[in-house]
């Protein structure tokens, strides 16, 4: 029976049946790339062009084309890491934390943040692999017998912890996503009339008619990669905190780094979300599906995640005063003061600011203002793992050891190959593949929609 | 389901809940229904065919609990036996170091493990035809799928109780 | 179906003779225990505690402290470790409410005047506090003692002295005034608004309430920590940890987790709540469970750090807590992790565990029990030291303290019906069906 409180907005307007659904997100699938569609896949193409020229260039003559130097030795590479690794981490809060908390509005943006972490991850991971240099080594990361010994990697170190967390994570966010698509796959092979297109679908769909038994089965596996996946994304940017925390750096060992990584990754991972959903739903003429209600309550997401970040940087400051360890002390006011002091007010008026505006519903419900703080709140995030890797770098406890570091154009041109890589997977999956998990907001049709008299 | 022939009765249903409600009607009448088929999951719906709950949950515990001992081993033969290192003044098998990768490799394994099973055990793998009662079971209406050569009832028969309890269309079908 | 829910919906409960006996009983043994504790302690315990005496008395003089232990501090120790368990699992009764507002929680509507109704005890855990800290303050804190901030002193501690600004006793009492009664007032309004409802029936005070508790959950954010920082933290003053507040959290947290369940369970037995079904009792055993889980998750974060940068400064905390005194508090430390992490984890991993009451109310004890233990173990050592036990006076304190804590929350759930039957989502959490 399905019951729905009078208080709750409807998850879906426009009085939409379940062809409806399938026709007004199929149809985007099965439709020829529109000519905006061409535009946006061709600045993404020459942003990975460029990217990979640069790229390229970075491989060839090795990472000391970065602004790197013996004291900082982490500068836009880490940053990058943990800022794509982090946007990474919406999708599968979507997909995962809110199916766990029962949150049907979830079901209109799920495939789309799911397939976003993944991109995301995959950027990510291509800076792990850039900044090891010698890329070629990279399976040296990895467990496997050797002929030096066998030397073994020392699971001591976060960053092995990292390879592990990161690859499981990109593999579990895979399967999740794909699991989730294939009756919509099904969808779309059952609609197809293009031979090949009918064959691609039907393979990927691996024959799923939707019988009872299999979604009986479906709805165990997902509910329990929805159990694993939640602990799996806290324990993912834990182990990327834990690659700053296990050091003794001042302003690097903190033990609230994990909990404090995991809500800034979330707070900016719904930030992406926002960013992309509210273009997609335009574009693709989806505001009935990813109505006001769903950017509200990612707006709101937005506020508890980033006043939590707000209340781990009060919680850093008065500990790091209360501590009476002078390194500590200094760091922060190197932060505040010192000569990246612009980084670091760039991140307090971006993260600690901005997300508050959105206690106010006239801000919260409209879109420009939110896809305005969206990109805010992203450039925010970016700042904050750069203070945090650069300005504790450059000057720890050994003041002759202090130096500075500046970027070099590699440092600038690798970051847009990760852009240029997104966007071009991302305008391949809204082309491709369907952006709206169908078969979920069907199931919530009845129990969300706002057709008249329909629920109590 | 696999090798599927003869003749079959497509009962198509165009609401959830009219579906659902007719289900213990039509069992009780004394017709076996082969399988019903919906866009979505339907909740109550395994339980009213008399589907015994999933065992995939166990599969998952086992895989995962591999998944952990595999991990542990790997480490500890790495770290304790084969090249032991002492690292950090820590002992040779610090534990808590231990403790992320072998969290890791938990799930991975109770991921994978679990899916994998879950697509083997049903068939569903890549390539595999799908048969479909009724092509619009992937789209917007509810397929109820009955074998006659499973039912001693006739057709006449069988048509006129799902009409009555819902269908808006009955079909046949043939493989 | 519509009239039996009508009956059962308009509910109230009664707080018997017969069970105000019972917990009169509770708190009458737990005094009895206590002055029995007291006196084995004034007598010098036994043999164990001397001996230890002795090496700690050696060991001291060695670091030239010449504080010999005051079998005093025990009593105040476990009256502090008390009060603020059991003000923790009160305000975490309202932070319960306050979440399940604005996340607009639907399926537990019908029983949200159960964590509603531990606010009470607020107001009598402040007043205790006050009282302890009054005449208990120079056992308890190493902060408050003499001549810590005078660098003329013999007694000068320079880190203490660093911390003076925030450490001592006046700003410490303004921010213990603060936190309660920011708490006992919003508290206070939550309830208001809700009883308001009751008699009213539209949505006007759900929305009144959804931005109370909007506003509760930002002040609690910032008051949790700092009276995390206050109330246990402090008590090792040359120790700290950033993860430290939201340990606290989510140890009070998974404790009114487990009360919420118990009492349901235990109200559920006596008759009342039928509208509560396997269906919300397995939501609230997905709560312990996952939030027994997050527990770890945070202690293993904190201890993994400390130990693996190894600074003494740091690791001398987990060390009084693994290996000093003699091992004093190992078993403890074990055995914390057992009943908060292995037991919860196993034992609730099943859907239809999750679904029985008698497996919810094992687990649900031993949370509480395995909690009110972390709050042992983060308040003796720096207190204590090698002088803690475990025996007839922490009993004893403790079951007065439960007994009183029981009676406030009995009393307050019986000043009121027992179900929101006004509340918007009351439907929904009738329907509940998972």
């Amino acid at each position: 029976m399905h019951v729905t409180s009078p208080v709750r907005e409807p998850l879906v307007l426009g009085n939409k049946s379940y062809h409806d659904v399938t026709q007004d997100i199929a149809c985007r699938v099965e439709e020829k790339p529109t000519k905006l569609w061409f535009i946006a896949f061709g600045v993404s193409l020459v942003m990975l062009a460029l990217g990979s020229a640069s790229l390229f260039q970075t491989w060839r003559l090795g990472i000391g084309v970065w602004g790197l130097n013996k004291t900082v030795g982490w500068a836009w590479d880490i940053t990058n890491f943990v800022w794509w690794v982090g946007i990474g981490h919406a999708g599968t809060l979507i997909s995962a934390v809110l199916m766990l908390f029962r949150q049907k509005w979830r079901t209109g943006i799920n495939r789309a943040a799911e397939a976003m972490t993944i991109f995301a991850v995959l950027c990510a991971g291509s800076f792990i692999l850039m900044h090891m240099g010698r890329t070629w080594l990279a399976h040296w990361a990895l467990p496997l017998p050797n002929t030096y010994g066998s030397l073994w990697v020392n699971f001591n170190s976060p960053l092995v912890w990292d390879v592990f967390a990161i690859s499981t994570y990109l593999l579990v966010s895979l399967l999740f996503w794909y699991l989730g698509m294939v009756p919509d796959l099904a969808t779309i092979r059952d609609r197809a009339v293009n031979p090949i297109s009918k064959a691609c679908y039907g393979f990927f769909s691996l024959g799923w008619t939707g019988s009872a038994k299999h979604w009986q089965r479906y709805e165990q596996v997902s509910l329990i990669l929805a159990g694993l996946s939640t602990p799996l994304v806290l324990s993912v940017h834990t182990i990327v905190s834990m690659d700053f925390a296990t050091s003794v750096i001042p302003g690097w060992h903190t033990t609230i780094f994990p909990p404090y990584f995991v809500a800034g990754a979330i707070f900016s991972g719904f930030a992406m979300v926002l960013t992309l959903m509210l273009v997609t739903r335009k574009v693709y003429k989806l505001e009935e599906y990813i109505t006001m209600t769903h950017i509200e309550s990612m707006n709101k997401i937005i506020i508890l995640t980033g006043s939590i970040v707000g209340i781990a940087y009060i919680t850093e400051f008065f500990i790091a005063w209360y501590s009476g360890v002078e390194y500590e002390s200094y760091c922060f006011i190197n932060r505040a003061t010192g000569p990246y002091a612009w980084a670091y007010w760039a991140m307090m008026t971006c993260n600690v600011i901005s997300p508050q505006l959105f206690w106010f519903k006239k801000i919260r419900t409209n879109l420009v203002a939110t896809f305005v703080l969206s990109i805010i709140v992203n450039i925010g995030m970016w700042f904050e793992r750069f203070v945090i890797i650069v300005s504790s770098l450059h000057r720890d406890y050994l003041p002759s050891s202090w130096a500075m570091f500046y970027p070099t154009m590699y440092d600038v041109g690798d970051y847009i190959f990760t852009f240029g890589l997104f966007f071009t997977l991302f305008f391949l999956f809204a082309k491709y593949l369907p952006v709206v998990n169908m078969a979920e907001v069907k199931a919530v049709l009845k129990s969300s929609t706002d057709k008249p008299n329909h629920n109590h | 389901m696999s090798a599927t022939s003869g003749k079959f009765l497509v009962g198509i249903f165009d609401d959830e809940d009219v579906l659902l409600h007719s289900i213990p009607d039509i069992r009780n009448s004394g017709i076996k229904i082969l399988e019903v088929f919906s866009p979505f999951p339907l909740h109550g719906l395994d339980e009213a065919l008399g589907y015994e709950r999933s065992k995939l949950d166990v599969a998952a515990f086992f895989f995962g609990l591999t998944g952990t001992l595999t991990a542990l081993t790997m480490i500890s033969y790495m770290m304790f036996f084969d090249w032991p290192m002492m690292i950090g003044g820590k002992s040779n098998f610090p534990l808590p170091d231990f403790i992320p990768v072998t969290f890791e490799l938990t799930v991975l394994f109770c991921a994978y493990g679990m899916t994998i099973t879950f697509f083997i055990i049903s068939n569903l793998l890549p390539g595999v035809k799908p048969i479909l009662f009724d092509k619009r079971c992937t789209d917007h209406k509810f397929v109820m799928a009955i074998d006659l050569s499973k039912n001693k009832m006739s057709e006449e028969e069988i048509t006129s109780i799902l009409k009555e309890n819902g269908a808006s269309e009955v079909n046949q079908k043939e493989f | 179906m519509k009239l039996e829910e009508k009956l059962v919906i308009d509910e109230r409960f009664v707080f018997t003779t017969k069970a105000k006996n019972k917990v009169f009983t509770i708190i009458g043994l737990g005094l009895f225990l206590f002055a029995l504790g007291m006196y084995m302690v004034m007598s010098g315990g036994g043999h164990h505690e001397d001996a230890h005496g002795a090496v700690q008395a050696a060991g001291h003089a060695a670091k030239g402290h010449h504080e010999a232990f005051n079998w005093m501090t025990r009593v105040w120790v476990n009256l502090w470790h008390n009060t603020v368990f059991f003000a923790g699992v009160s305000v975490m009764g309202v932070f319960i409410v306050a979440y399940n507002y604005v996340a607009y929680a639907g399926w537990s509507a019908g029983l949200i005047r159960v964590p509603m109704s531990f606010g009470s005890f607020l107001p009598y855990a402040f007043g205790i506090m006050l009282i302890v800290f009054f005449f208990g303050h120079h056992d308890l804190f190493h902060w408050t003692h003499d001549g810590l901030t005078d660098p003329n002193s013999p007694h000068y501690d320079r880190i203490i002295a660093g911390k003076s600004g925030f450490l001592n006793t006046p700003f410490y009492l303004i921010r213990m005034v603060i936190y309660f009664s920011l708490w006992i007032y919003i508290n206070h309004l939550i309830r208001k608004n809700s009883f308001a409802e009751d008699i009213n029936g539209t949505h006007t005070y759900w929305h009144k309430n959804t931005i109370v508790c909007t506003v509760f959950l930002i002040i609690f954010g910032v008051t949790s920590s700092m009276s995390a920082w206050d109330f246990v933290m402090s008590v090792d003053p040359h120790w700290f940890s950033t993860m430290f507040g939201w340990y606290v959290f989510a140890s009070w947290h998974v404790s009114a987790i487990a009360a919420v369940t118990l009492i349901v369970v235990l109200l559920k037995e006596r008759g009342y709540l039928t509208i509560v079904t396997e269906n919300h009792l397995h939501d609230l055993g997905k709560f312990m469970f996952a939030f027994s889980i997050f527990w770890t998750y945070i202690w293993f974060s904190q201890f993994l750090l400390i130990f693996y940068a190894h600074i003494p400064e740091e690791t001398v905390y987990f060390l009084d807590r693994m290996k000093n005194y003699g091992n004093h508090y190992t078993g403890i430390f074990y055995l914390n992790i057992f009943i908060n992490f292995i037991f919860p984890f196993l034992v609730l991993m099943t859907r239809d565990a999750k679904r029985h009451m008698i497996i919810l109310k094992i687990v649900s004890i031993a949370i509480l029990f395995g909690h009110w233990l972390d709050f042992y173990l983060m308040l003796t050592p720096g207190t204590l030291k090698g002088h803690s036990g475990f025996g007839p006076l922490e009993i004893g304190t403790a079951l007065v303290f439960l007994g009183v804590f029981i009676y406030v929350i009995a009393n307050a759930l019986s000043k009121a019906p027992l179900v929101a039957k006004n509340h918007p989502m009351l439907e929904e959490s009738l329907h509940h069906n998972i």
